[in-house]
């Protein structure tokens, strides 16, 4: 569903060229959940970012279904949700408000939405609170509007960028459960984390990405083979250590046998 | 785009930026309470002011000038006259002046009894030459300039009677002149009922002479209460600004910051669609604050009774209000935009209030001038931002607003506000403002890095804005120049070539736009065609623009005739003594500065770089349409006169040279039509009535068999472009 090619972007911080992403490469399939993994600076929100057509990248191209975001940007961004960390609400709206507001930008009809949104309330438990400002709620409440609201037009992609940081247990176990849906539903998922716990237990395929560039990627057993460890933790551990060794970024991708 | 600009789906986005916004109780709290909070006050200050302008004493004492020495008796004699009326007690003294900010307070209605009236010791009388009189009433040091006085005698039946002629001067809308005017005019008009008294009771005239009076307010309001009312302006001004920057910065930094930006940039929703309705919001906004502020000062001043003492006789009204409003409006509009444009860069809140307070502070600067005395309304401060709409709305309160710079405020002020929506679009949800990234403002002027075949609009609209107000510099600049005619016209060329060709060449090259599409500086023949067919459709273009070119002049001709038949414009005779100035250049030179160059510049501009940046976001017909309608403006404000007559001819002719340049996709067929156009225009112009007579007989018109020949030649040459343009793709496709 999701097709990356050779993606590249360099930023210029302070009139110093950064790369951001360099020669990045994968393909998520519809009904898989694919983990963009890394520590901080790694290039992942980049990543998603050019995937989901907010950055031009330098050169490299991604499709979705078939589809690209400079030939037809509006069909393209409609095939994508996106729920991010920083994703807010609007604190003078209601939540039906705000949910039909973004059903209205992805140019879905209004009878459709209204269903969608009873459908997405009661999978979501947001019912009871449908006609409440959403300054008036809680955290937990506010992060289930989110992701009603990245479901509204119900997009055959979902792009999570790090949807778990600064939640509580209850409310990761929230967003655990949404991949489940969408992965149930057959969506292609991007997730991007830095937390490997949490992509060991929902992941089907990894992307392991270290100053730009994808280290290695494939599935937990072909990440166990290549690298000799058994969790994604100590496999990051040994990735990072292999940079203090050698002061140098890792410029390679290493490909690994048997990944897609 | 017009997925989302269609079906009323704009309109919920406008609707959901304006709830978010006005459930806001700050913005809420701007629009309502601060009106009701500031006008009071603002009265109360002005009460103040100008009770200690007019009460330093009860009495007044008004001071009286005469030029000439010899009057100063006379004066003096007159003013005497009345006061023995007055202590005779032939008649009732002189009821004191009624004090607007007296009667305010309850007080002036009726006067006590024991209050001193006036009479001739209200009056200091000075005597000043001739030369230095008009001066001394400018700068205020006298009330009253009595310019003329003389005694005569008049016949009255058998007897005779003294009159006197007298004509006072007093300055427009100053307080102490006006009174000390009326103060005149009633003892003039004591002395005339008590010469009615005397022929009633058969007493002698002679002894009771009559005063012809005549008054002449001079010169602007320049005084205290003049300055008030520039502060009127100025408050609602900042006002709606007030009203506007909550919104502005909630709306663009604010989304942002709470994290709903990147969301709603991420949906296929166009950015400026997105930019859009968030504009529509902030322009309600600031538009309603603008209304509840200009209701708050309309209630104040009308109902407050200060009215009268700050705008004059006819006070604050209703209809000053309804021509305020659309200036207000607008300005509203114009500031939405730069507001968005500042805050759509901003990452925080912090960061656009940052980016704000500076600019409010540049505010206040043209604020305050137009606070100072006798700051003239001009075409020059007609083009500054802001103290252009300060201004119109002084002169708006105050009287007549004057009808050209009014006019370049009110389109200047639409074009500044449009180039910044432009930039906002620009700036609004881009990596920067979205994620944060490291760039700078510098990006906005920073050189694409791949070349494009269209203009983009906004680089257009941009230059657009900078091109206006320079233009007006620049035709003010003429309006001083004191040298020969020639040399201007040869400066005009200069300038026109400079804003028209070498700046918009130099800004589409740094924009890596591709000249030669663009400005369509080739043939526009394709590459494909043969050498002899080429030279065919050159002969052709030649000829066709030889035809439309050499005949369009009889329309342009019979509009001016049409319209000086109709005496719409007085500046037909000043044409018409500038022709004899005309007459002594060389024509070579008038063809070099007023055909040709005009003719260059303006295909280059306007079928060039306009039509191609409308041709880049719309249809041909409307670009066309659009590039001939900024054509025929352009030509209504060139120069120092509006010219409306203009516009008419200008955009008929802006409509044949687009389609032209469309069909023949080649600028030179058009410069070649527009010089032989302008000069069988300029050959005519030199030309006497009476060497126009064998042609045209005494008609005031041109006659239609010549029109309709005329046209009848335009529509085989407009025939010609159009199977050239054909001929061209027949020939390519072979």
């Amino acid at each position: 569903m999701i097709r990356a090619d050779h993606l590249f972007k360099q930023f210029m911080v302070r009139g110093t060229p950064l790369v951001a992403v360099n020669g990045i490469s994968f393909e998520v399939n519809s009904g898989e959940v694919y983990g963009l993994l890394g520590p901080n600076g790694a290039g992942k929100t980049t990543t998603l970012r050019m995937v989901m057509g907010l950055v031009e990248p330098d050169s490299g191209l991604v499709t979705v279904g078939g589809r690209t975001n400079s030939a037809d940007s509006m069909e393209y961004r409609k095939l994508l949700g996106l729920i991010s960390t920083n994703d807010g609400v609007y604190p003078w709206l209601s939540v039906r408000e705000m949910l039909l507001y973004f059903a209205d930008l992805y140019a879905v009809d209004l009878d459709v939405a209204q269903q969608r949104m009873v459908e997405l309330s009661e999978l979501l438990d947001i019912s009871s609170f449908l006609d409440q400002r959403c300054s008036t709620l809680s955290t937990g409440q506010k992060q289930r509007v989110t992701l009603a609201r990245g479901l509204m037009h119900d997009p055959p992609v979902m792009l999570l960028d790090e949807p778990t940081r600064g939640l509580d247990v209850v409310g990761s176990q929230t967003i655990f459960r949404f991949i489940e849906i969408l992965k149930n539903r057959g969506k292609a998922v991007l997730l991007s984390t830095h937390r490997l716990d949490e992509a060991e237990r929902v992941c089907d395929r990894f992307g392991l990405l270290h100053h730009g560039s994808m280290q290695y990627e494939g599935t937990l057993q072909d990440l166990q083979r290549a690298t000799g460890q058994q969790h994604l933790t100590d496999m990051f551990i040994q990735l990072i250590g292999k940079d203090h060794h050698h002061g140098s970024p890792v410029a390679s991708t290493e490909t690994i046998e048997g990944s897609a | 785009m017009n997925d989302y600009l269609s079906g009323g789906r704009l309109w919920r986005l406008c609707l959901k930026e304006l709830r978010e916004s006005l459930r806001d109780r700050r913005t809420v709290m701007t629009l309502i309470l601060m009106p009701i909070l500031v006008y009071p006050l603002l009265s109360m200050a002005m009460q103040r002011l100008l009770l200690g302008t007019v009460s330093k004493g009860q009495q007044p004492s008004y001071v009286l000038g005469v030029g000439d020495p010899r009057y100063a008796p006379l004066v003096s004699e007159l003013l005497s006259n009345a006061q023995s009326l007055i202590d005779s007690g032939v008649i009732s003294p002189i009821p004191p002046i009624q004090f607007e900010s007296k009667s305010s307070e309850g007080s002036g209605e009726n006067p006590p009894n024991d209050e001193k009236q006036p009479g001739l010791d209200s009056f200091e009388l000075f005597s000043i030459t001739d030369q230095t009189l008009q001066s001394a009433l400018q700068s205020g040091q006298i009330d009253v300039a009595f310019t003329k006085i003389e005694k005569r005698e008049v016949p009255i039946g058998k007897a005779k009677a003294m009159s006197f002629d007298v004509e006072i001067e007093f300055r427009n809308g100053d307080r102490r002149g006006e009174d000390a005017a009326i103060l005149v005019r009633r003892m003039c008009q004591l002395i005339n009922d008590q010469q009615a008294y005397g022929l009633r009771m058969s007493v002698a005239p002679e002894f009771s002479p009559a005063v012809e009076l005549k008054t002449r307010g001079v010169g602007r309001k320049d005084d205290a209460t003049a300055s008030l009312v520039g502060v009127i302006p100025l408050v609602l001004i900042l006002m709606t600004i007030t009203g506007a920057v909550y919104p502005a910065i909630d709306l663009t930094a604010g989304e942002r910051e709470r994290g709903t930006m990147e969301a709603m940039i991420a949906t296929p929703a166009p950015r400026f669609a997105l930019l859009l309705s968030k504009y529509a919001a902030v322009v309600t906004v600031a538009f309603l604050t603008a209304l509840a502020n200009l209701f708050a000062t309309w209630v104040t001043f009308s109902f407050g009774g200060l009215g009268k003492a700050i705008f004059g006789p006819a006070g604050f009204s209703l209809w000053t209000l309804l021509q305020i409003l659309p200036i207000l409006t607008i300005f509203a509009a114009f500031f939405s935009s730069i507001l968005l444009a500042l805050c759509s860069f901003a990452k925080s809140f912090k960061e656009a209030q940052a980016y704000l307070i500076p600019v409010m502070l540049i505010c206040l600067a043209p604020g305050l001038v137009t606070l100072m005395p006798n700051i003239e309304f001009t075409n020059l401060f007609a083009v500054v931002p802001l103290l252009n709409v300060l201004l119109l709305s002084r002169d708006i309160m105050t009287g007549q607003p004057p009808l050209v710079p009014s006019f370049i405020a009110v389109i200047t002020t639409i074009a500044y506000g449009a180039a910044a929506l432009v930039i906002a679009s620009h700036l609004f949800g881009t990596s920067h403002s979205v994620m944060g990234s490291q760039s700078t403002w510098s990006d906005l002027v920073r050189r694409p890095s791949k070349p494009k075949d269209h203009p983009d609009l906004g680089l257009f609209f941009i230059y657009l804005a900078f091109l206006f107000p320079v233009l007006f510099v620049i035709s003010s600049m003429a309006s001083w120049f004191e040298g020969a005619t020639d040399t201007l016209m040869g400066l005009n060329a200069l300038a026109l070539a400079s804003l028209f060709i070498v700046v918009p060449f130099a800004w589409l090259s740094f924009n890596r736009v591709r000249l030669i599409p663009t400005i369509r500086l080739g043939d526009g023949s394709s590459n494909a065609l043969a050498w002899s067919a080429r030279s065919t459709r050159l002969a052709g273009m030649i000829l066709a623009s030889l035809l439309v070119g050499s005949t369009l002049w009889m329309f342009a001709l019979e509009g001016v005739l049409l319209f000086k038949s109709w005496s719409l414009s007085e500046h037909i005779d000043q044409l018409e003594s500038l022709k004899q100035k005309w007459l002594e250049i060389p024509f070579g030179w008038i063809l070099l500065t007023q055909a040709l160059a005009p003719a260059i510049a303006e295909e280059f501009f306007f079928r060039g770089f306009a039509l191609s940046a409308f041709l880049g976001r719309t249809n041909q017909v409307r670009s066309i349409l659009y590039s001939a309608f900024l054509f025929g403006l352009f030509h209504v404000i060139t120069g120092n006169v509006l010219s409306p007559e203009k516009f008419i001819p200008t955009f008929l002719l802006g409509l044949v040279l687009g389609t032209i340049a469309v069909w023949t996709n080649s600028i030179w067929p058009g410069v070649f039509l527009h010089f032989t156009h302008n000069a069988i225009v300029l050959w005519f112009s030199r030309l006497e009535p009476s060497q126009l007579e064998p042609w045209f007989g005494s008609s005031e018109h041109v006659p239609l068999l010549w029109l309709g020949g005329g046209a009848l030649v335009i529509t085989a040459g407009m025939a010609l472009f159009y199977s050239l343009s054909r001929f061209q793709k027949s020939r390519t496709a072979e």
